[in-house]
């Protein structure tokens, strides 16, 4: 391993490393090449998108959780001047069809509400007009009579048999339960010496982007074709689903994507707002746009982040070595189930973090119940997994008098055991958290720290200093989305990564992704990859985005997966490019291609210096001069280049094995810095630390972009963000006057230094870094937080850990609550 | 969150606003900094036919000091930004405390559009200048065309988001008598986050006698009702003490008798019932060292 230096806070230069080769723009913090256009305005997101005769959707949702349409009344809606579409439920099923989901459960969703709303907010009926003002007028114009049912709201009443059902088409309102068991489970609970257990609770909060979901679709009824610009992620992955939904023949549509103003995993389907925009297109023959705004976002997006109950148990051994792990799970769906447990495939492929615990037992329940369904936002599962893990490993501290950092060192993986097989099947590729724990702990400067709390505590003051050392799953496998059932309704194993490179008749390198700017930097990255393959500047390279009709596959950002995926793309297609252009250059010179190599952007006779051609000289020869190129050469340099998940392997039959799913494995210790007001529960963050391993890091500024904002979103999560219903299911926190983020106020100056184990299964040894810093966040300042109130042996197990919620802690303390 | 067809009329003298208000009643609003009604209107919660803009008529942007008959007052007009009032000297001088609630209030760009008395007409039981108003036992002064009339503070805010203005009327000022030796002031809140609404909020003024003892009270609280509520039995309690740690312990711990606090995402009854008295303690704390004239950090 080798250490990024000269880097005492988050520093921007990059040198490169000397881990085997030299490199010399891997690694550096090339400027991000996205930057100019979106902060100048000129970029192009769905907003920004007019075409002739274009209309504007809004929405009608509902006003309550749980009720039967009984009657829909458009009639005055459809009279004011500029509606030109007013349709229902019924009406736009007609036109598109349900929304496609991943689960085998019959849970039909249609964008819509058809008879029945289940959560508030739900879409009862769509409007198009000529500009949005005259939409939500029409909105306020139409008339519902509901008939009131009664809201499910308690995920753990809901699962009672009685429970009013949420889908008349299930019998239970537990749309999938199953049991799980990796190793001796039984036998290392009855060995332990102490075990653990604490009931947590992490609630739903959402990935609110700054641009919300949206999209243009303009339905041509002469060719039967639709053209379809939006922000979701899945143009080039799924583009077939979206047709299906839309009543559109597969070949005759065309998803062109626009700049994403964030997603952080919310935006990859977003089967709503296409569905919205594709019926009203269809049903006025003119362009619709629909953009959701915030109030529709926060309501109905269809992609919040888990909602669980857990009881767990850590099972140690007397030296606290940890035996074995048991998580009871029970996770609030909402109302709908489109992506299955998707969330759960994805947590399990860290659920024993970056420790050597021998067996698990993983107990989940999916339940439905009146609220917004949940999707994938940013930790996509695996967020409140290591919450628990960590608290559990404070918890065993505590009770075992065993020092935090050493019952972490003494069970860390070490270097020489990996590739790591986890208990649940998943395999770590490298790694050395021993080292990251101890320079977290250097930088972080603990001493001064611990000095510092008790001269504050002999004043009444309580400040804490947390500790948590998590995994980052980076580079998911499509299995994650389907391995719990026994008979998947989709048991897909892709998730490609493609890019089109060609290098032009004078010598100018364009690469078209199969990805969509959504907030992370694929033209940097590519730029960075062509410039370390050819030798020239990465401002020269041209980075575009392909739409769906030019076949670019990718499943694009997710799962922390696109730097890795990118950088194989990218690299494939330019080794294939560049090994022609060798061809070409050695049949000019007349010798062996062997012979020749590429540096600085020349191809030249390896020991012999004037003998060289430059990219255009080969450019125009492989363009224009056929018979000047080897024989069997074609004209061109053009190279398409699918990257394929770089090490997967099948989960069992019979699922004792999920198989290697999400190997890359990246590393991260924080430790924030709080200052808690024991009276009135403020907790306020003074200083926050960040040790973090992503592999080679592909360039350092982008890397700290990604982890000092995932921190600054776990902060949020830690003492903020929470979905809140009150009895009668009604979304208590609609706008974000309820629903609150932090904003620079909260966070402090965040400290980040980054260690490299690279990777041995990917390009250059790069491990993903995009979710990172929100996966270790929140469980880092909860153990802050215990830290400071330890004089009053508070035990932080719910977040968000709110002013009323730690008051309450510090009374039920102070009673002797457990 | 696109607002509902309005009609939008900018008088450009104080008759011409009246007049407008007059004839258009209940069905007009004045708009002032725009920074909770434009929200409002977006939201469709409240879809005026008219809205009066009061931003270009003159005269209203005066923040002064005025000395009639009785004790000298401070006088912030309509129009006078809640910014302004936050750095004016005769602010800090004379009305400390509205400065250092106002610098609660939202974010800067917010408090340069928004006005003081925006903020008071709004009556938003959460705001921190009207419960200001309140512990200054200020008044509010109001027009239409039938004349002027002055309301004090603790007749004005009558339930949330409500007050005893009638329809037509413009509130032309408020006014604060002048902060004056002997009497400390201080505000203090506990808020989700920088720049939002209180959860809870408490301010004070409390008047020292010659021999030192508390001559006189004043507590509001926001976030602790339905609208800006006095704290009576707390300043009872405090009122003839000898403003000492215990004295200040026995009024904090009565700030919330009678309380019935509202409850919300942000805190529950109780919780807030549990900040009136914490916050109580902390500002008539500070607020009795600022009567004895001492620095803040001494
Ligand atoms: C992001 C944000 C954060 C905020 N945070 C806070 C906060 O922490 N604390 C807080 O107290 N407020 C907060 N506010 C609200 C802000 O203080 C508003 O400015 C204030 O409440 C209203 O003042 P205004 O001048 O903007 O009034 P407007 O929005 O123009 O009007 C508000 C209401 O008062 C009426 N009105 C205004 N002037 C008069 C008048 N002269 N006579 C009669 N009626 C009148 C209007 O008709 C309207 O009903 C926040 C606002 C924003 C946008």
């Amino acid at each position: 391993m080798s250490t990024v230096e000269d880097r005492p806070t988050t520093a921007t230069t990059g040198s490169p490393r000397k881990n085997g080769t030299e490199r010399r723009w891997i690694g550096r913090s090339v400027p991000r090449k996205e930057d100019p256009k979106l902060l100048a305005g000129r970029a192009t997101y769905v907003g920004d998108v007019t075409l002739p005769g274009m209309l504007h959707g809004a929405v009608l949702g509902s006003p309550h959780a749980h009720a039967r349409i009984v009657s829909i009344d458009t009639s005055a809606a459809e009279a004011i001047p500029g509606v030109k579409a007013v349709l229902t439920g019924a009406q736009a099923a007609e036109l598109v069809n349900p929304m496609p989901a991943f689960c085998a459960e019959p849970v039909p969703q249609t964008a819509i509400a058809i008879e029945r709303v289940r959560y508030p907010g739900e879409a009862v009926a769509i409007v198009a007009a000529t500009d949005r003002y005259i939409a939500e007028d029409a909105c306020a114009a139409i008339r519902v009579e509901y008939e009131v049912l009664p809201a499910v709201v308690d995920p753990e009443a809901a699962m009672a048999p009685d429970a009013t059902r949420i889908h008349e088409t299930l019998d239970s309102n537990v749309a999938f339960h199953r049991v799980l068991d990796f190793g001796d489970v039984e036998g290392d609970l009855a060995r332990a010496h102490t075990v653990v257990r604490t009931r947590a609770r992490w609630h739903r909060m959402c990935a609110s982007p700054m641009e919300t979901a949206g999209a243009v679709a303009s339905w041509n009824p002469f060719d039967k074709s639709m053209t379809v610009y939006s922000n979701s992620n899945f143009h080039n992955f799924l583009p077939w689903a979206f047709a299906g939904m839309l009543g559109v023949s597969t070949n005759r549509m065309r998803m062109i994507p626009c700049a994403v103003g964030g997603s952080f995993g919310s935006k990859h389907f977003i089967t709503k707002v296409l569905a919205i925009a594709g019926a009203l297109t269809k049903a006025t023959g003119k362009p619709v746009q629909y953009l959701e705004d915030r109030v529709d976002n926060i309501a109905a997006n269809d992609n919040v982040g888990c909602d669980r109950i857990y009881d767990a148990e850590l099972a140690l051994a007397e030296d606290g070595e940890m035996l074995g792990l048991t998580l009871k799970i029970v996770d609030d769906y909402g109302a709908y189930f489109q992506f299955a447990h998707g969330q759960h495939g994805n947590a399990m492929a860290q659920p024993t973090g970056p420790y050597r615990i021998g067996s698990l037992r993983y107990d989940v329940s999916c339940v439905l119940t009146n609220k917004v369904q949940q999707g994938f936002f940013r930790g996509a599962g695996a967020d409140p997994g290591n919450f628990v893990l960590e608290r559990l490993v404070d918890k065993a501290s505590e009770v075992m008098g065993i020092d935090r950092a050493e019952i972490r060192r003494r069970n860390f993986i070490a270097p020489e055991q990996f590739p790591f097989k986890t208990p649940s099947g998943n395999v770590y590729d490298s790694g050395d958290y021993a080292a990251v724990l101890d320079r977290a702990l250097e930088l972080a400067g603990i001493d001064d720290w611990r000095a510092e709390q008790e001269r504050l505590r002999a004043e009444g003051r309580y400040l804490g200093i947390g500790l948590a050392t998590c995994q980052e799953r980076t580079g998911y496998n499509a299995s994650e989305w389907w391995f719990l059932y026994d008979n998947p309704p989709l048991p897909a194993t892709s998730t490609p990564e493609s890019v089109k490179m060609d290098v032009d008749a004078m010598g100018g390198v364009r690469v078209e992704v199969g990805c969509p700017l959504w907030g992370n930097s694929p033209e940097t990255v590519v730029s960075q990859v062509v410039a370390e393959e050819f030798g020239i500047d990465p401002n020269d390279v041209s980075v575009t985005y392909a739409d769906s009709t030019t076949g670019a596959m990718s499943a694009g950002p997710g799962g922390s997966r696109l730097t890795i995926m990118l950088s194989g793309a990218t690299r494939g297609a330019a080794r294939t490019i560049r090994d022609k252009m060798i061809r070409i250059a050695a049949h000019a010179m007349e010798i062996d291609p062997d012979d020749v190599e590429c540096v600085d952007g020349t191809f030249r006779a390896k020991g012999v210096p004037g003998a060289s051609m430059s990219m255009a000289d080969i450019g125009m020869r492989a363009h224009l001069f056929f018979h000047s190129t080897p024989e069997d050469e074609s004209s061109g340099l053009v190279a398409v280049h699918t990257y394929d998940h770089p090490y997967s392997t099948p989960p069992s039959a019979d699922r004792t094995d999920m198989g290697a799913f999400y190997p890359m494995v990246s590393h991260a210790c924080h430790i924030p810095i709080v200052e808690v007001d024991a009276e009135t529960g403020v907790v306020t963050l003074r200083a926050y630390y960040a040790v973090n391993d992503c592999g080679t890091v592909m360039n350092p500024t982008l890397v700290e972009g990604q982890i000092v904002g995932g921190i600054v979103q776990g902060i949020g999560a830690a003492l903020m963000e929470e979905y809140r219903y009150g009895e009668d299911g009604a979304l208590d926190t609609p706008t974000f006057r309820e629903y609150l983020m932090p904003s620079m106020h909260e966070v402090p100056e965040i400290v980040v230094e980054h260690l490299e184990t690279p990777s041995p299964f990917t390009e250059y040894g790069v491990k993903g870094a995009g979710e990172g810093g929100r996966l270790v966040a929140p469980t880092a300042i909860a153990s802050a937080v215990d830290d400071a109130l330890k004089p009053f042996g508070v035990w932080v197990d719910e977040l968000p850990m709110t002013p009323e919620r730690v008051v309450d802690l510090v009374a039920g303390a102070h009673e002797g609550r457990p | 969150m696109k607002p509902a067809a309005f009609a939008y009329l900018a008088p450009h003298d104080l008759d011409e606003a009246l007049d407008q208000l007059a004839e258009h009643g209940a069905d007009a609003r004045v708009l002032a900094g725009g920074q909770s009604l434009v929200r409002l209107m977006n939201a469709r919660l409240a879809s005026p036919a008219v809205v009066v803009d009061i931003n270009r008529v003159g005269g209203l942007d005066a923040l002064s000091l005025v000395n009639g008959s009785g004790p000298a007052r401070l006088r912030l007009g309509a129009t006078v930004r809640q910014r302004t009032s936050e750095l004016s000297p005769e602010v800090a001088a004379h009305a400390p405390l509205l400065a250092e609630a106002g610098a609660h209030v939202a974010h800067a760009p917010v408090r340069s559009r928004g006005t003081v008395v925006g903020s008071v007409a709004f009556a938003d039981p959460s705001a921190e200048l009207p419960t200001a108003l309140l512990a200054l036992d200020g008044r509010v002064v109001a027009r239409s065309r039938s004349g002027e009339r002055t309301i004090e503070a603790d007749d004005f805010f009558t339930g949330p988001f409500t007050t005893s203005l009638a329809p037509g009327e413009l509130v032309v000022a408020v006014e604060v008598p002048v902060t004056a030796a002997g009497t400390g002031t201080a505000f203090v809140e506990v808020s989700r986050r920088h720049g939002d609404l209180p959860v809870c909020g408490v301010a004070a003024t409390v008047t020292r006698g010659d021999d030192g003892s508390v001559a006189a009270t004043r507590i509001a609280l926001c976030g602790a009702g339905e609208r800006p509520v006095r704290a009576r039995a707390a300043e009872d309690a405090l009122t003839g003490s000898d403003g000492g740690a215990d004295a200040v312990a026995a009024a904090a711990a009565r700030a919330a008798d009678g309380l019935s606090p509202i409850a919300d995402c942000h805190g529950s009854a109780d919780f807030r019932r549990h900040l009136a008295r914490v916050l109580t303690g902390r500002a008539l704390r500070t607020a009795i060292h600022r009567a004895a004239g001492e620095a803040d950090n001494a």
